[in-house]
């Protein structure tokens, strides 16, 4: 297995943000990970990148144990992440955010791999421009996939990565993530608010509510559960 | 001007210019070391602060350590003076390694953390009588050595032995920035968890940029104990080599590799030959103005203010 979730329960304080959550992906996979603001779906995120630690349960990435693994162990394990705000780099250009991840994931500056993300994600022509003050927003979060690919991940987790760009450059960024998907081989887990995205990117959705898993399959069966919907209307079921 | 050639220049000034022009002026050239000490620490502290994104009260605990190790090494031990020396930066290298448990907390609190420490330091220096002589402190610090006709021990031999230390932590400073390491160490900056998650272990990090900021700062506080020949443990652990080095690097810019530099001359000699003779008492005063000045309408410092109008000037040369 790629990533084996095994009732993973996150709480601040008396809060349970996520909550005995189990699922698994094998490698190459591609779910979409979704439900209503304040599901829980970051916070998954954050557990299995290891900016919060689980209060119980066990997480196993290509059969390691994840739980008592540091952050950075995780990136150079192969799990790479976006933020659902994009967070560049200070003071550094596009392509040095890109040697940072680099380097330090996989212990080399693998240049080669970098020009070619930068072409990938159409970022090439803001390699040299300063990451933080000169990008738009799709550039944005393209540097937050490159970054997370220079890391030479298995498993790619991007969050909200399409929310807040028009139609127009969602469809764009949906087709470069396909390409991605394909050059590299790798899984990708997905967090995405617009059905339309989820349904088309990928074969399999974990639905999530007050931190708990509510539904599981494929985005036809999971959109058409009632207790899915009730949680997006917070009513009854058509 | 290229970078080589402005290297080059500030060698050949340094190194010739200034020794053949005030090298028999022993009043000068002392004072030009005093500063070139602060700006030793000064540019220990600016590689921390600017790559670390740590401010450090506490760079005092780091000088003393130097110092003590080197004079003990050479009091005790019979080191020759060189060797001690660089003995007395791992020693502050290793001294440094007590505080990190600090490098875990962040702004504010690591400041007032490693000031604690430093004061401890003084503490020990001041207790352990048997090894550092206590309150009292070491007499008769071996001198600098004489080394093929060239006597180090004097005021322009010290000068060349601070200003090589200076000269190697600058060198440091831009490699280090220069690197992948100095590249994740400024991203770290403003958005740490971003930098975490590409596998940077921060606080590795971190520890080796406080052990190298330490390494140096003792190195200088050793060159000081060889040079003036005395130690004790108020002087060596005295929060003015901190606080001089803090002000040094902020008004010339600790952003910049030649900013604490440039800091530590222009605070230390204007001060002592301009604002001194004209207000014996309260000089420092001047100063204080000067430093808020600077951070209120330059924060950058002198040397960003120098460089964005040196550029100014070469592009209404080029339009």
């Amino acid at each position: 297995m790629l990533l084996d979730l095994d009732g993973i329960t996150v709480a601040f304080g008396g809060l349970i943000a996520v909550g005995d959550v189990t699922f698994a992906m094998a490698e190459g996979d591609v779910l979409g990970l979704v439900g209503p603001n304040g599901a829980g779906k970051t916070t998954l995120f954050n557990a299995v990148s290891g900016l919060v630690r689980p209060t119980r349960g066990q997480a196993r990435f290509l059969g390691r144990d994840l739980v008592a693994m540091p952050i950075h162990a995780r990136a150079r394990a192969g799990i790479g992440r976006t933020f659902q705000v994009p967070q560049p780099m200070h003071e550094l250009t596009v392509r040095e955010n890109l040697m940072v991840a680099s380097r330090f994931a996989t212990g080399r500056i693998d240049r080669e791999r970098i020009a070619e993300i930068l072409d990938l994600l159409k970022l090439g022509h803001k390699a040299d421009a300063d990451a933080a003050t000169s990008l738009a927003l799709t550039e944005q979060k393209a540097l937050e996939v490159g970054k997370a690919l220079a890391t030479n991940p298995k498993l790619l987790m991007l969050d909200e990565v399409l929310a807040g760009l028009e139609t127009a450059g969602k469809r764009a960024f949906m087709h470069t993530l396909a390409e991605v998907r394909q050059r590299y081989g790798l899984g990708l887990l997905i967090i995405e608010h617009d059905i339309e995205t989820i349904t088309r990117l990928c074969p399999r959705v974990v639905v999530l509510n007050f931190g708990r898993l509510i539904a599981e399959g494929s985005p036809d069966h999971v959109f058409n559960d009632p207790e899915v919907i009730r949680s997006y209307t917070g009513g009854e079921a058509a | 001007m290229n970078n080589s050639v402005k290297i080059a220049v500030f060698l050949a000034l340094s190194y010739v210019a200034v020794p053949l022009a005030l090298g028999s002026n022993t009043y000068v050239i002392g004072l030009i070391v005093a500063a070139l000490t602060i700006a030793g620490i000064a540019v220990a502290w600016a590689l921390l602060g600017n790559l670390g994104g740590m401010v450090s009260f506490g760079h005092a605990a780091f000088f003393g350590v130097g110092a003590y190790v080197s004079a003990l090494l050479t009091l005790r031990g019979g080191w020759p003076v060189f060797p001690a020396m660089l003995m007395a930066g791992v020693g502050a290298a290793i001294a440094s390694v007590a505080t990190m448990p600090a490098l875990r907390l962040r702004g504010p609190y690591f400041a007032l953390a490693i000031l604690a420490y430093a004061e401890i330091f003084r503490i020990l220096a001041t207790e352990l009588k048997p090894v550092t002589g206590g309150a009292a402190g070491l007499l008769s610090i071996p001198r600098l050595p004489n080394v093929l006709g060239l006597d180090f021990g004097s005021k322009l031999g010290g000068y060349f032995v601070i200003l090589t230390i200076v000269v190697a932590a600058m060198a440091a400073y831009h490699l280090i920035r220069r690197s992948a390491y100095g590249l994740a160490l400024k991203a770290m900056h403003d958005s740490e968890d971003a930098t975490r998650v590409v596998g940077v272990n921060s606080i590795v990090l971190k520890a080796w940029m406080l052990m190298v900021s330490a390494f140096i700062t003792g190195m200088v506080g050793a060159f000081n104990a060889h040079y003036i020949n005395f130690l004790e443990p108020d002087y060596a652990f005295a929060g003015q080599w901190t606080m001089l080095a803090i002000v040094s690097a902020i008004f010339g810019g600790y952003r910049t590799v030649s900013g604490p530099l440039a800091g530590a001359l222009v605070v230390y000699l204007v001060d002592q030959l301009a604002f001194k003779p004209i207000l014996p008492q309260g000089h420092q005063i001047v100063l204080g103005v000067l430093l808020g000045a600077m951070i209120l309408f330059n924060p950058g410092g002198m040397m960003s203010m120098l460089t964005a109008k040196f550029l100014r000037k070469e592009a209404s040369h080029a339009a």
